[in-house]
């Protein structure tokens, strides 16, 4: 497992960039990620995602399905993907700390 | 190596994207012989094994020559198919949906210089590059899928056990002596990627031990509600337990449930199951997806395990070379292997390839399991009680 540092703070995160802990997450890792993520600025719709991806992680213990993620926060998958350009699993989820998709992705 | 750049622009990821524009048009690839006569055939023949002329109402011919491919190959082996397109067929081929090669041209002797071509190309170690058949009542290409080449979840291999059954049932391939096409695909986990399910022969990779739960990171890489509801057997339960002083959120599986389906490591990396002595092979047969004379069938489990014995899995080769002799042998005309075996009632199948027959066979998941057993007096006596 590789250690990121970044602005005084260190990240355990596995070969694809997700944090091993989620209880590890901080603001500054999103600031760390959103680069290589293709995000050039950090945006009030990127926080509501994020704050509501974690709000359902730490409520439920998995990340929501696309569909209540789309209802809840009232943005289409179409603008989820021009929020996060890898999409709500691979940058969504990856910024909010939660773990690694699994399955047949 | 040095970096050589594309184009993209890493600190611009957006800018210049070209997205949703699908594949390409079929027809840019089509050969001018197969655009004229597109939806024009009147029949075809096949010449010899491997080797097909389809007539159109024009009158024009289109010989094809269908070869074995590994599915699995580099790209010098696909540069070499290009090499035989280009001097034989005008640049153009086609690959079928058993992952088979064919070369299309429209007269004969170009067809018979091709054929010679291509029966003499061999690797150094010996094997046919383009082995001629596929063709007709005999066995074609093995479906299969990523084995240890490349997937996490198998308990088998895909490459190696396909490479030795072909090799066993080579003779199958370039002839006709079948009594109907037989099918054979392999997957190496229960997901059955592929076609096992609905195969003649479906050979699939099985686990016999229960996962391994590493409680010091579950917590952490696994949303466990998903590991919970990705038993089909409801084994999982969601726990806490004490590590190194700490409690952990973590799971418990029910080992006298547990049938060792490996689809809660898919949902959850915390949990492998792989086993060197664990994992081998289940045999199944007498599935189809034709609709021709009986309706489609679901392949059945007749050999719950056959060891992994890499790299030729002896074993498993013989097994399946048993049941496609003993099919040839006593199927009547046009009759596929689940045509038969229901025909002649599986205790005969049973009798009849000296399988042992084990309570592994018998189905007991869930209600449908009832309708797999024998509600009638019909059946044959056969001296198979082993």
């Amino acid at each position: 497992m590789a250690t990121v540092e970044y602005a005084g703070k260190s990240f355990e995160v596995d070969e694809d960039g997700f944090l091993q802990r989620f209880e590890d997450w901080c603001p500054e890792w999103v600031d760390y990620v959103k680069e290589s993520e293709g995000i050039k600025e950090l945006t009030e719709g990127h926080q509501k995602v994020i704050d509501f991806l974690q709000d359902y992680y730490k409520k439920n213990g998995i990340a929501p399905m696309v569909r209540i993620l789309s209802k809840v926060t009232g943005y289409k998958l179409k603008q989820i993907y021009e929020l996060f350009p890898s999409g709500p699993g691979k940058g969504a989820c990856k910024m909010a700390g939660l773990p690694k998709p699994t399955g047949c992705v | 190596m040095a970096f050589i750049s594309s184009g993209y622009n890493p600190d611009k990821p957006m800018e210049d994207r070209i997205t949703d524009i699908g594949p390409r048009k079929f027809d840019e690839f089509l050969p001018p012989v197969i655009k004229k006569n597109f939806g024009e055939w009147d029949y075809h023949e096949i010449l010899e094994p491997g080797i097909l002329v389809h007539v159109a109402k024009s009158g024009d011919k289109v010989y094809t020559i269908r070869c074995g491919g590994a599915r699995l190959m580099t790209t010098s082996h696909i540069r070499e198919m290009l090499e035989i397109a280009d001097k034989h067929c005008g640049g153009h081929l086609r690959f079928t949906t058993r992952n088979n090669v064919e070369f299309m041209v429209d007269d004969e002797a170009k067809m018979k210089a091709l054929k010679e071509d291509l029966a003499s190309r061999k690797f150094a170690g010996g094997s046919n590059k383009f082995p001629i058949g596929g063709t007709g009542a005999g066995i074609t290409n093995i479906v299969h899928t990523q084995g240890w080449v490349h997937c996490h979840t198998p308990a088998t291999d895909a490459s190696g056990p396909v490479k030795a059954v072909m090799d066993d049932c080579y003779e199958h391939f370039t002839s006709m002596d079948l009594p109907a096409p037989l099918r054979i695909s392999l997957a190496c986990c229960l997901n059955m990627c592929g076609a096992v399910h609905a195969s003649d022969i479906g050979l699939v990779g099985i686990h016999r031990k229960p996962p391994i739960i590493d409680h010091s990171v579950l917590d952490n890489v696994c949303e466990i509600p998903l590991a919970v509801s990705a038993c089909p057997l409801g084994a999982i339960k969601p726990t806490k337990t004490e590590l190194q002083g700490e409690k952990v959120n973590t799971v418990a599986v029910n080992e006298n449930r547990c049938m060792y389906c490996g689809n809660c490591y898919t949902m959850c990396p915390a949990l492998p199951l792989a086993d060197k002595e664990g994992d081998g092979i289940a045999i199944m047969v007498g599935g189809k997806i034709s609709n021709r004379i009986s309706e489609p069938k679901f392949s059945k489990v007749v050999v719950a395990y056959v060891p992994n014995e890499p790299p030729r899995w002896p074993t498993l080769t013989k097994t399946v070379k048993n049941i496609v002799e003993v099919y040839s042998k006593n199927a009547r005309k046009y009759e596929r292997l689940g045509d038969w075996a229901e025909r002649i009632g599986w205790e005969k199948f049973f009798e009849l390839t000296g399988i042992p027959f084990t309570h592994h066979c018998i189905d007991d998941f869930r209600d449908p399991a009832y309708y797999t057993w024998r509600q009638s007096t019909q059946f044959k006596f056969t001296s198979h009680v082993k």
